[in-house]
Order: C-alpha cells, then sequence, then structure tokens
C-alpha cells in the first residue's frame, strides 16, 4: 500500500472536515430553534411547498428524461441529416445558466412566470445532462443487440423499449437523478418565474423573518429530500456493460419520418436556445444606450477576481485530493471523497444559509468577507474540481513515478517535477473550468457577497427584481459568452478524454 | 524534504484562515468612537442603490468621509443587524420601514441621535427617545390603468373581494407593504387584517418591488398595484406625466390604503462620522435631493413637495403614530401565515 505525503492527507481532512463544519451548525441552530422550527413546518404552507416542489422535480425529471434520451437515440442510432448540428444543439444549453434562461423568456413574454414556466426551463436546462450521458451510453452499447432483434422481427419502438433502453437505463437513471437533484437545489429559475418551491420559500424565510429557525427549517427539509435522493442514486450506481471493441454504428432508417424528426429536434433547439439567444441579444442593444458601464466593468471585475482567488483555493484542495484518490487510494481517501460529495450535492442556498449562521455567530471575523464566501465556493464545487483533475492525473504513467522515485526523488518532489507538469494541459483545464462555474454561480454569492461585491449574477438579479430588462440584458449575455461557452466547451473535451481513459 | 512540504502545506492553510482576520477591518464594540474610525462609516440600506448612492456620495464629496454601503431588503437587514448584535459591522442603518427601526431600537441596539439634529424632524415622523428620525416622506396609493379599472375602491380593504382576483399587484417582501400591514394591524386589529392577507394571496399578483409594480401596470400586465407616491413622479418626469397610462388614486379619507410613511435613519455608533450623516441628510441640501430627484416630501421645515404632490397635510392619511408600527416580527409573520412570502 502506497502511502502519501502527508501534506495531501492534510489538505484533504482537512477540506472534509471543514465542508461538514457549517452543515453541523445548522443542525445545532434548529435544535436550539426545536419549537419555532416544529410550528414552521406544520404550517398548511409546507404541504403547499412539498406539491409544488414535488409536481416540479417528478414532471421536469421526467420531460428531461425523455427529451434527452430521444435527442441521443436520433442522434445516435437514426439517419437523420446534420446528426453532428443536432448533437451540439443539445448540449448547448447547458452554456446558458438557468436563470438566465428564465430572465430571457421572461423579458420576451413578461407573462410567463408559474408552474409551466418553470418547468419549460428547467427541462430545457437540464435535458443536456440526460442527453449527454444518453448519447454516451448508446455510443458504448453493441448495436448488435438490436440488429439480431430486428432481424426476429421485432418493430422500431418495440426494439427500443426492450433491447436498447435496458442497456442504456443505468446510465440514464444516473443522469436522472442528477436533474432531480438539479431541480430540487433550483432557485434562481424558480424565484424568477415566481414558483414556490422549497428554495424560493427558503430565500423569502431568510429575508423575512427575524427569528431564523424557520429559515433552518426549511433548509433541513431540502437537507433530507436531498439525502433521500442521493441514498436512491448509490444504489444505482455502476452496473452498465461496457463494450471496449470498436463499435460499428448501426442508423436505422426513418424513412419518411426523418423529416419530421428534424424538424422536431429543430424546433427544440429554436425553443431551447434560439428564442433566449434573441430575446438576449435584443434586449442588450436595447439597453446599449442607457447603460452604465462603469457598474457593468465593475460587476465583471467583481466576477472575475471572486472567480480567481476561489479558482486557486479550489485547486490546491482539489489536486491534493485527486491526487490522493488516483494515486494513493485508500479507505481515508474514499471517505474524504464521499463527504466531499454529499456536502455538495446540498442546495447552494442551503450551504449559504448554514454559512451564514456559522459567520455570524461562530467566526464573526471570518463573516461578510471574501473568505468566507469563497470557502463556501469551496463547498459546493470541490468535487467538480476532483473530477475535472481525476482524469488527467490518471493518465499520467505510474511507471514514470517509479522511476522518478528510485532514482532518489521523494514522493512529494515526484508530484511536483513529474506528475504535475505532465498533467498540466488537463489541471489548466480543470482550473479553468472550476474559474468558470464559480463566474456563473447565484444564490450562494447573493446571501455570502461582502458589502460593495458585486457580480454578473448578482446584478442580473438586482435588475430583475424591478423589471428593468434592458439594464439586465448585458450581464445575462455576457454570463453567457464569458462563463456559459467556454465551460460547455471544456466541459465536453473533459468527457471525450474521460471515455478514453475508460477505454483504455 | 516531504517534512518541509508538509510544513509548507499547514502554513498555507492557516495563512488562508488568518488572512480572513486581515481582509475586515476591526470594529469595536462600544458606543463611542476613536478619532482614526471617524473618516469611514457602513450604513447598510433598505433602501435601492440608484435612490441612494447619488446623496450618499455627495456627503463624500462634501465631508471627505468614505462610506461603504450594504444594499439589501429592509426586513433583511433588521433581521442581520439583529442576528449580528453588538458585533454588527454597521455603524448606520437605513430603513423603508418605521417597524423595522423600531424593531432595532427595541433591541437596544440604536445610540440617540444628538437632540439638536433630532429636533430638526416633526416628531410625528420620528421615533421616541431620539432613536431613530425620518430623513424623507412617502404616502401609500393606489396606481391603476383607468382604461381596466373603471370604478376605483373606497377602501384598501376592497381589493381583497373576488372581484380583484388576478387585478391587483403587491410586493409582499417590500418594508413599505410591511409598514402598511402594520399599520392595518393597528387601526383594523388583527382578525381583520388575516382575513384582509388571505384575500390578497388569492387576488394578487406578487412582485418584488414597488418599481416592477409601476412598470406591470404601465404596460398593461395588471390592472393595478399598491405603491408609493414617488415611483409614480419620477417616471413622470423621466417620459412626461401627460405618457403615463397609469394613474395614481387615494382611497376614501382616512383609510389605512393612504398612510403616510418615512424612511427613517437610525444610528449603531455614535461616532463624529455618524453625525455628519445625520447632520448631512437632514440638511436643506439632502432634503432638496429628497424632493427634486426622488419625489418624496421633505421632513425639515421650510421646503415644498413638488409640483403635482398635495402637500403633505393636505393628504387623507390615517392618523397614525409612527412609534406605534413598531411590530414588525408579528406582521411579517402574519404576511407568512398567509402564504405570501
Amino acid at each position: 500500500m502506497r502511502k502519501p505525503p502527508v501534506s495531501l492527507t492534510l489538505l484533504g481532512v482537512f477540506a472534509a472536515l471543514a465542508t461538514l463544519t457549517p452543515l453541523v451548525y445548522l443542525l445545532i441552530r434548529l435544535g436550539s430553534g426545536y419549537e419555532k422550527a416544529v410550528e414552521e413546518l406544520a404550517r398548511p404552507r409546507t404541504l403547499e411547498l412539498l406539491a409544488n416542489t414535488g409536481a416540479l422535480v417528478i414532471t421536469v425529471t421526467a420531460s428531461a428524461t425523455v427529451l434527452g434520451f430521444a435527442q441521443a437515440w436520433f442522434v445516435t442510432r437514426s439517419n437523420i441529416r446534420f446528426a453532428t448540428v443536432f448533437a451540439v444543439l443539445a448540449a448547448l444549453p447547458l452554456a446558458i445558466p438557468s436563470y438566465v434562461l428564465a430572465f430571457s423568456f421572461q423579458a420576451l413574454f413578461p407573462a410567463f412566470s408559474g408552474f409551466f414556466a418553470s418547468w419549460l426551463v428547467l427541462t430545457i436546462a437540464t435535458s443536456p445532462y440526460v442527453f449527454l450521458a444518453a448519447s454516451a451510453a448508446l455510443a458504448q452499447v453493441d448495436p448488435a443487440n438490436e440488429e439480431v432483434a430486428r432481424s426476429l422481427g421485432l418493430s422500431a419502438g418495440q426494439v427500443i423499449s426492450k433491447v436498447t433502453w435496458p442497456q442504456v437505463r443505468p446510465s440514464v437513471t444516473a443522469a436522472a437523478l442528477l436533474v432531480v437533484l438539479y431541480t430540487l437545489g433550483e432557485f434562481g429559475a424558480v424565484a424568477l418565474l415566481r414558483f414556490d418551491t422549497f428554495t424560493r420559500a427558503l430565500y423569502n424565510a431568510y429575508r423575512s423573518s427575524f427569528d431564523r429557525s424557520a429559515a433552518a427549517a426549511i433548509a433541513l427539509v431540502l437537507v433530507v429530500l436531498t439525502l433521500l435522493v442521493l441514498w436512491l442514486e448509490s444504489r444505482y450506481r455502476g452496473g452498465f456493460t461496457q463494450t471496449k471493441s470498436a463499435v460499428r454504428v448501426i442508423r436505422v432508417d426513418l424513412g419518411r419520418s426523418k423529416t419530421l424528426a428534424e424538424i422536431l429536434l429543430s424546433v427544440v433547439a429554436v425553443v431551447a436556445v434560439g428564442l433566449p439567444m434573441l430575446s438576449l441579444v435584443v434586449w442588450a442593444f436595447r439597453g446599449s444606450s442607457t447603460a452604465d458601464f462603469d457598474r457593468i466593468l465593475d460587476a465583471l471585475a467583481g466576477s472575475f477576481s471572486l472567480a480567481l482567488i476561489a479558482g486557486v483555493v479550489i485547486l490546491i484542495f482539489g489536486l491534493a485530493i485527486a491526487l490522493w484518490v488516483t494515486r494513493y487510494q485508500s479507505r481515508l481517501s474514499r471517505i474524504v471523497e464521499r463527504s466531499v460529495w454529499v456536502t455538495h450535492a446540498l442546495p447552494a442556498l442551503v450551504v449559504g444559509l448554514a454559512l451564514v449562521f456559522f459567520g455570524s455567530n461562530i467566526t464573526p471575523w471570518w463573516y461578510q468577507t471574501l473568505w468566507l464566501l469563497v470557502f463556501g465556493y469551496l463547498i459546493l464545487f470541490l468535487p467538480n474540481a476532483i473530477a475535472a483533475l481525476s482524469t488527467p492525473l490518471a493518465q499520467v504513467p505510474k511507471s514514470l513515478e517509479d522511476v522518478s522515485q528510485s532514482l532518489g526523488l521523494t514522493r512529494t518532489k515526484t508530484i511536483f517535477k513529474v506528475v504535475l507538469p505532465m498533467a498540466a494541459p488537463g489541471v489548466l483545464a480543470g482550473f479553468a473550468l472550476v474559474v468558470l462555474t464559480v463566474l456563473k454561480e447565484l444564490p450562494l454569492t447573493l446571501l455570502l457577497r461582502p458589502t460593495e461585491t458585486n457580480t454578473l449574477a448578482t446584478r442580473l438579479w438586482g435588475a430583475t427584481e424591478e423589471l428593468a430588462y434592458a439594464e439586465a440584458a448585458p450581464y445575462a449575455l455576457l454570463l453567457v459568452l464569458l462563463a456559459g461557452i467556454p465551460a460547455l466547451a471544456l466541459n465536453l473535451i473533459a468527457r471525450r478524454s474521460l471515455r478514453e481513459v475508460q477505454n483504455g | 524534504m516531504s517534512r518541509s512540504l508538509s510544513s509548507f502545506a499547514l502554513a498555507t492553510v492557516f495563512a488562508l484562515s488568518l488572512s480572513g482576520c486581515a481582509a475586515t477591518t476591526p470594529e469595536s464594540n462600544t458606543g463611542s468612537e476613536t478619532v482614526d474610525e471617524a473618516q469611514s462609516l457602513v450604513l447598510y440600506s433598505g433602501r435601492a442603490e440608484d435612490l441612494v448612492q447619488p446623496i450618499i456620495d455627495q456627503f463624500t464629496a462634501e465631508t471627505g468621509i468614505e462610506v461603504e454601503v450594504r444594499y439589501a431588503g429592509t426586513a433583511e437587514l433588521a433581521a442581520q443587524i439583529l442576528e449580528e448584535g453588538e458585533s454588527s459591522p454597521a455603524d448606520a442603518y437605513l430603513a423603508q420601514d418605521a417597524g423595522a427601526l423600531g424593531a432595532i431600537a427595541n433591541a437596544g441596539l440604536f445610540q440617540q441621535i444628538p437632540a439638536d439634529l433630532f429636533d430638526l424632524v416633526n416628531p410625528s415622523f420620528s421615533g421616541a427617545d431620539n432613536l431613530w428620525v425620518g430623513l424623507s416622506g412617502r404616502v401609500r396609493v393606489l396606481n391603476y390603468n383607468p382604461e381596466k379599472v373603471t370604478e376605483l375602491p373606497k377602501s384598501v380593504l376592497e381589493l381583497a373581494e373576488p372581484k380583484w382576483q388576478g387585478r391587483i399587484a403587491i410586493a409582499p417582501a417590500n418594508a413599505s407593504f410591511q409598514s402598511f400591514v402594520t399599520a392595518m394591524r393597528i387601526t383594523e386589529g388583527e382578525e381583520v387584517t388575516r382575513t384582509w392577507l388571505e384575500g390578497i394571496k388569492r387576488n394578487g399578483v406578487v412582485f418584488e418591488k414597488n418599481s416592477a409594480i409601476l412598470e406591470a401596470v404601465e404596460t398593461g400586465q395588471v390592472d393595478a398595484g399598491l405603491i408609493n407616491h414617488y415611483y409614480w413622479f419620477a417616471r413622470g418626469a423621466e417620459v412626461g406625466a401627460e405618457n403615463m397610462t397609469s394613474k395614481l388614486a387615494a382611497f376614501e379619507p382616512r383609510d389605512v390604503g393612504n398612510l403616510i410613511n418615512v424612511a427613517g435613519l437610525g444610528i449603531l455608533k455614535d461616532t463624529g462620522a455618524t453625525r455628519a450623516l445625520v447632520e448631512f441628510l437632514l440638511s436643506e441640501t439632502a432634503q432638496r435631493y429628497f424632493v427634486e430627484q426622488t419625489f418624496e416630501y421633505p421632513v425639515i421645515t421650510g421646503l415644498e413637495a413638488v409640483e403635482g404632490l398635495s402637500p403633505m397635510g393636505d393628504l387623507p392619511a390615517p392618523d397614525i403614530d409612527l412609534s406605534d408600527l413598531d411590530t414588525l416580527e408579528q406582521t411579517l409573520e402574519l404576511i407568512r401565515a398567509a402564504g405570501l412570502i
């Protein structure tokens, strides 16, 4: 058993403990305000919230799964033309943060709000996850089974339901559970569209009550629901059949339905990507004459400085844990990795609230400062960093490390002189991905930002509260262009290299 | 070798945590202040940045005192100050709701405002015991679209009736609405208020801010809304009053829907800087700003409101002492119990 350098162990354990602490404090806070919390949860309003949240989660997951799988099937298994174009278009909504999506629709249709609006926006925002998982799974499943089924007389629909679907079900289900978690924790879009879910109620309770035990109670409900979903997800994890052989692509001839399928996919792309971008561009143009460029530049500077600082901090801890997990796998490293993932899954608003409590009561010298916010970003995005860094680090051959150590270098020196330089491009890409993810973040920043710090996201939020669409649009457009699109590009590249690693 | 690197890692970790201390400005917890703190102050403002920052900038230009302003909702900031307690970084708190100021005063977190400054303002616009002072007056009005609303409601209580379903816009997260609900609790009692809130929950279209309501009524998205008067006048000055689609109306005399309220200021630390801020905001320069730039009512004598606004004394307002509006917490609970936020 190779032992990791002490520095890695220390950084890893510190990260795991630190990310759990604010949540422990949330529970403590709840314990002391117990009666208020029970009173809050016993109100009929809680049932209304549960119904709303439940309905939204169920419908969005269903429609995102159907849409994502359908798109993936058409793109990988049918003979539609321009399949690559449609593949890119299907993943493109990932470049638009969900609250920007909500804003862009509302700017076009001011009455766009409520359940239907939330369902539509979140389906658009989450179906790319299912699409990417399904198309990756479909690409790895041997189509020979489907060929056999067809030759035995099954119709196209039966082939899909009896042969294709069962083989990709595990990874699609995993993606669907991701959609569930995402919808549960979604705040920006549902708040803009004025639909009352638990997250919106949490935010309102936070800013409209003096005794924040009510807010803590709602936060607890969200934590319980999230843990439930995580537990379900862990039962489904793994178990997909993977073929390492080169897979021939067999495309089903759709015949006359081909054009119909292409039209359908185009309509989806127009609604999901075309309309929002059009809205942003038109409104940004309208707002260009009255735009306060100083304010925009200040928000840009605020966004980037926060993101870069957070990126560096997250990179240090992320590298430590990724190195530990990929090269010195042990029971402790697995525990650390698990715990970091659990806190990551919690809604950002819950993490923010826990840190507000923690900051103002336990560590007042840290409260309202840059570092508490960066700490919050660490809790939320450390797993993203670990995932992004694991692949490039895993690709560095272990034999090189052995050679280096046999030549007399210590483990730590080997990391700095051999592993990191070789993994540098992947590490830099991982760093960039984390920076871009922090750039797009909204709810945590709203709760924890230091006085006088503004980001593109918070400025957009403030403008939408006043229905000032022209003022909001430049921020929205910048978020898509500077953060959304580069992040999507990096994400797709990372997925490709992950597949290369998995296939040997 | 590895020992030095692990100590480097340890050092990094500790440095990161300790630098959090350095990043904050040290705040003293006592009431009175030392000289070197006098050149800057931290203001929590429940009023919007667009309305407040210009006059704050003017304050800095005139006195050289730097002001760090934290903008957020009035109730949220009140809750924050209460949570922070004595170690709050805030030196002063500007609120849109007398109730929020009353809550902080009741918690014993405000310092008394010097009598010579406090007495500049009519006592009916300020809190008890010199703990907070009014800065500008505003009146609640009904903003309506004359094409859609042909019969004006006599009392704000009528808005909970079924015929107003989906036609009335409100901003329950906004401090001015919360003030108005507190006033209703005082004049009409808890039960009537509770019933009214439940009716408004059925009828109302919820927005975040008064400015959003005005926009919605102007564009025909909703028939009417409850806002503060100055939003309409500010828009009228921008586009021309004759070009406005919507109009303003008052309810019958002494109806609680005509509430006169103030935006007010309280100081949490008694320093040269905070006294200078109070003095400036009650000076003719600042009061003239509130009259001419934001279209509110002045609180000092000697200044007239803008043309088009009825003099404050002529307004059909209910008879309420603003310092009685200090039970914001209960109001918030009623509003939340009705499911409005």
